[in-house]
């Protein structure tokens, strides 16, 4: 009966045309949009237009018609009419939000702390990294006219392979700026690995590098001058340009303009004097320098570098406006082959704006680079974000029953679901906005200390308008992603259910499972990574080296130790603190050079590998500690002709195979060396990958060649008198240099900076994801418990011993964490794979990682939800089940 | 001086209004021009041009006339003001002094 009648008013309702009218979607537009004062008057013609319409046509044309009708009046002549004003009732409106938003907060402080807290240390996290991925962005990205400015850079087959390198030779630079017209300056840019001691007055410093440029650098790039001309600063051969910091080492507060420098490096002293002052160069640049010098200087002294063979220097060039990088790589690809006979190299221009970040090649191709650890650290910063939102987001719907009562009044009382929306979106931006304020405070803090684990820079510029603009930004969509769903789903209940009472179904359990799923998902897939990092790095840290690098030192040959070395030697070595000594052309945990130019016996002529070069003196067993596991050591006491002797390692043994190598002769640049013995690999350039080959060539390359002097202290004595004996040797012998020396272990252990780096990362942010993960699982199996302890009580009436019962409670809190593993497993499992590929040396994904860290996981979980669990299981039920 | 020009639309609702008097206003107007000049035209074109002719100063609108028909909505009515109707006897009679220039136009093309 009752249904009859509604359905009698219902179509009456719809034959009614003025109802049609109103509801039509049009026409509800057009009343959004009109101004009032005009409305009446165009409804009403609305309406009897359409009665018009209906008479003469039928119902549905004419509804079209209304429809066309009022779009049409959607038109600027209508709309421009309207008196823009500020709409005073909705401002005070949100601030009866934010008032009832504070009141909320204020009245559940656990919940709106375990909010607040979560939020900010994911933003917190973020924060820095962010800070971090904008530092990487901006390198070399300063320079005035960087989008001109390109890097050349070489091409080859070798192998199967084609592979990539920047190193160019000398004279590639002022061939490029004299023969192509598109291209407006190249210079050469040279870092020289050599001792040079600066001595300005009573100040002596030595530098172990040199930077040799073209004068067209300092206008090239936008390196600030404080003090000279950048235009001539270089002109002259004996001009030098020094970065302020150094500037003040030599000359202290005195006026470095125009100051008198002696350079010495090996039997040279050569006067320079100061012509430019640059600004300290930014941490953003690939460039790294104290002064620079003039190649002009090297060729007026030592003549012009014609030759095409020798890549040593970097080549960088500067187009004219409106010429491409492609158009002009087009144009010198061939430079080198016509240059050469038989070269193969073809050369390209890459731009200097995108070396920081992809100036990773495979196969001739530009295939990421640091780009690549940037996106996954930025995906990082994302991910803890996420983790603090899905905090938000389940307390906010699990916790909705508190506040139907207040969704229902509003609805009552004519409120738009629209207003409930952006109310409860205006309470989570205010909760962002709160986190975000402790997140600027504690990353504040907290960025030094960040700084120094990750060896950089960064800094937050709170004048500037490119920190705000994208951290306001990040904070609203932080706010509308963590309140989107609780708003939508909130604003979605039916006024008529709250009040009719009873039980309101809030069944969202299921999506707020998952999103718990996802937390833990992605904090057990940190945890994995921090492990696999962490072994990994152990892994090659503990990496056989293959020789000794405890009491083992190398200084830089200076000054007179070039001359009188012998005397420098036998001085050393009867102080009873030294064992054993040799000369080098580089420390043992640099590389020096290397080619693909040596030739041997039935040397495959397709062969093109890189072999490293090494020149050694005599006694490189006993000093460094290597194995000779063939042949003898080198010897000039005993075997004078082992000047023109070579080691060969095991890996250049097993290239050249060679049956007995004792006794092979390899040929290297017009020089044949004879192979005296095999030592066993040891590591010489990167403790990452497999060891290369290395030709170990005799003194015969000339002492020049050897600037370096490794020293094995005798491990009886202590280091420290070790070391103050050989100072007093190296300075009375060589009173002009001050006695400088590097430890070899501290040097090696340099090599994983990157790492460590890496390392401090991922564990201080899986650390971070896990917190923030367990204060929402605290925050949310403490509200599920508090609505079941009526549950609680009635079984234990029925006989349910506590133990059951938290074994019930505990099952229902980790479930999803379980669930967590299962599904993120196998992608934690193939990341890390995926990671490992990159090293040559590395280790095996072992099968007990990721149990491990689920166990980790799961007992992180327990021990937050577990005391809540047992108490809720000793409440008594009298207590519970007082009521109704 | 600068006389404001009206555009042929514009001149078509003016006359409108002063033809319908006490009941010119937006769908009376449509309507009229649609049945006397068989010419479509639509609405809010009509409902434009009465605000733009009024902000013009050539008719003024009051509201009134709330009808069963039109949903108990009150009508726009507008009515010429002077300068309203003295732009368009001005126009009027320049196009009456136009018109005498080309007598001979019809019979030259009917020939």
């Amino acid at each position: 009966m009752r249904n009859n009648q509604r359905m009698k008013s219902e179509s009456s309702i719809r034959r009614d045309p003025e109802t049609i009218v109103m509801r039509t979607w049009s026409v509800r537009l057009l009343r959004q949009l009109c101004p009032a004062s005009l409305y009446e008057e165009i409804e009403g013609d609305l309406i009897q237009r359409y009665k018009r319409d209906v008479s003469k046509t039928s119902e549905r044309v004419a509804r079209r018609r209304l429809a066309w009708n009022a779009i049409r009046f959607i038109r600027p002549g209508i709309l421009m009419r309207n008196q823009w004003s500020l709409n005073i009732t909705s401002l005070s409106m949100v601030r009866n939000y934010l008032t009832i938003a504070l009141r909320i907060m204020g009245r559940n402080k656990g919940y709106t702390t375990i909010n607040v807290i979560g939020l900010a240390l994911g933003m917190t996290g973020a924060l820095l990294l962010g800070l971090w991925v904008a530092n990487e962005f901006s390198y070399d990205q300063f320079h005035e006219d960087g989008d001109r400015i390109a890097i050349v850079w070489n091409r080859e087959k070798q192998g199967g392979d084609v592979s990539c390198w920047s190193a160019t030779p000398r004279v590639l630079a002022p061939t490029l700026e004299a023969g192509f017209s598109s291209i407006e300056n190249a210079v050469s840019y040279a870092h020289y690995s050599d001792s040079y001691l600066f001595v300005a007055g009573e100040k002596r410093i030595l530098k172990n590098e040199a930077n040799f440029v073209d004068p067209a650098f300092l206008t090239m790039l936008s390196f600030p001058m404080i003090q000279g001309d950048v235009r001539t600063a270089l002109n002259d051969p004996n001009s030098i340009v020094l970065t302020e910091s150094f500037a003040k080492q030599l000359f202290g507060d005195q006026n470095a303009l125009g100051g008198e420098i002696t350079v010495a490096q090996g039997d040279y002293k050569i006067p320079f004097t100061v012509k430019g002052i640059l600004k300290d160069l930014p941490g953003n640049t690939d460039f790294h320098f104290e002064f620079l010098l003039p190649f002009s200087f090297i060729e007026t002294n030592f003549g012009k570098e014609e030759n095409w063979e020798n890549n040593s220097v970097v080549t960088l060039v500067k187009l004219k406006n409106g010429a491409t990088v492609q158009a002009v790589t087009d144009q010198i690809r061939d430079l080198k082959k016509k240059n050469v006979q038989g070269e193969k190299t073809e050369l390209f221009l890459y731009p200097l704006e995108q070396g920081h970040l992809y100036s990773k090649f495979e196969n001739g191709v530009p295939s990421g680079g640091r780009i690549e650890i940037v996106r996954m650290i930025g995906m990082l910063a994302v991910i803890l974000v996420l983790i603090a939102c899905i905090n938000f987001i389940n307390l906010s719907t699990a916790r909705a029953s508190r506040r139907t009562k207040e969704v229902a009044v509003r609805k009552v009382t004519g409120a738009f679901r629209s207003a409930l929306v952006f109310q409860f979106l205006c309470e989570s931006i205010l909760v962002a906005s709160l986190a975000s304020l402790i997140s600027l405070g504690a990353a504040y803090i907290l960025l030094p200390g960040f700084n120094s684990l990750i060896a950089q820079s960064l800094s937050m510029n709170f004048t500037s308008a490119s920190f705000w603009l994208p951290f306001a930004i990040a904070v609203l969509v932080v706010g509308l992603l963590a309140g989107g769903y609780p708003s939508i789903y909130l604003s979605s209940l039916s006024p008529i259910r709250i009040f009719r009472g009873g039980r309101i179904e809030l069944s969202r359990s299921r999506i707020r499972s998952l999103l718990v799923i996802m937390q833990f998902g992605f904090a057990l897939t940190l945890i994995v990574s921090t492990v696999v990092v962490f072994m990994q790095t152990r892994f090659l840290q503990q990496r056989n080296v293959g020789y000794n690098r405890s009491n083992l030192i190398y200084q830089y040959v200076t000054g007179t130790l070039q001359k009188d070395f012998v005397t420098y030697r036998e001085a050393l070595l009867s102080t009873g603190y030294v064992s054993s000594i040799t000369r080098t052309s580089s420390p043992v945990t640099q590389r020096m050079s290397n080619t693909s130019g040596m030739y041997w016996r039935d040397k495959d002529p397709a062969d093109n590998t890189i072999i490293e070069r090494f020149s050694v003196d005599q006694h490189l067993a006993e000093t460094m500690g290597v194995e000779i596991i063939q042949g003898r050591d080198l010897d000039l006491m005993k075997y004078p002709s082992d000047s023109t002797g070579a080691l060969i390692n095991e890996a250049a043994a097993r290239l050249m195979k060679f049956d007995n190598p004792v006794g092979e002769l390899i040929e290297d640049s017009g020089r044949e060396w004879h192979v005296v013995g095999v030592v066993k690999d040891f590591v010489f350039t990167s403790p990452y990958r497999r060891v290369e080959p290395i030709v170990m060539q005799g003194a015969k390359m000339g002492e020049h060649m050897e600037g370096v002097v490794h020293i094995r202290l005798n491990k009886d004595q202590p280091v420290r008198d070790a070391v103050g004996a050989i100072g007093q040797v190296a300075t009375k012998i060589n009173p002009d240099y001050p006695f400088e020396y590097n430890f070899v272990d501290q040097e090696y252990a340099r090599k994983f900076a990157n790492e460590a780096t890496t390392i401090a990362i991922t564990s201080i942010f899986s650390g971070l994801a896990i917190l923030i993960g367990c204060l929402g699982l605290l925050g949310l199996s403490s509200y599920l418990i508090e609505t079941r302890m009526k549950e609680i009580g009635i079984r234990k009436v029925l006989g349910g011993s506590v133990s059951n019962i938290i074994g019930l409670l505990a099952n229902s809190s980790l479930r999803p964490i379980f669930w967590a593993i299962v599904i993120f497993s196998p992608g934690a499992w193939w990341a890390m794979r995926w990671w490992l590929q990159s090293y040559e040396y590395r280790i095996d994904f072992s099968w007990w990682i990721i149990p491990m860290a689920s166990l980790l996981l799961l007992a992180m979980a327990m021990s937050t939800v577990i005391l809540q669990i047992y108490k809720a299981a000793g409440v008594s039920p009298t207590k519970t089940l007082k009521s109704e | 001086m600068t006389r404001e020009f009206l555009g042929e639309f514009e001149e078509l609702v003016l006359t409108m209004v002063a033809a319908l008097r006490e009941d010119a206003y937006g769908a009376a107007i449509a309507d009229e021009i649609q049945t006397r000049l068989s010419r479509e035209v639509n609405l809010s074109a009509v409902h434009v041009t009465l605000y733009r002719l009024e902000d013009k100063g050539y008719v003024k609108s009051s509201l009134g006339g709330a009808t069963q028909e039109r949903g108990g909505r009150r009508k726009r009515i507008f009515t010429v003001t002077s300068a309203g109707m003295a732009t368009l006897k001005a126009m009027r009679a320049a196009r009456v002094d136009l018109w005498k220039l080309v007598p001979q136009l019809k019979l030259i093309v009917g020939h």
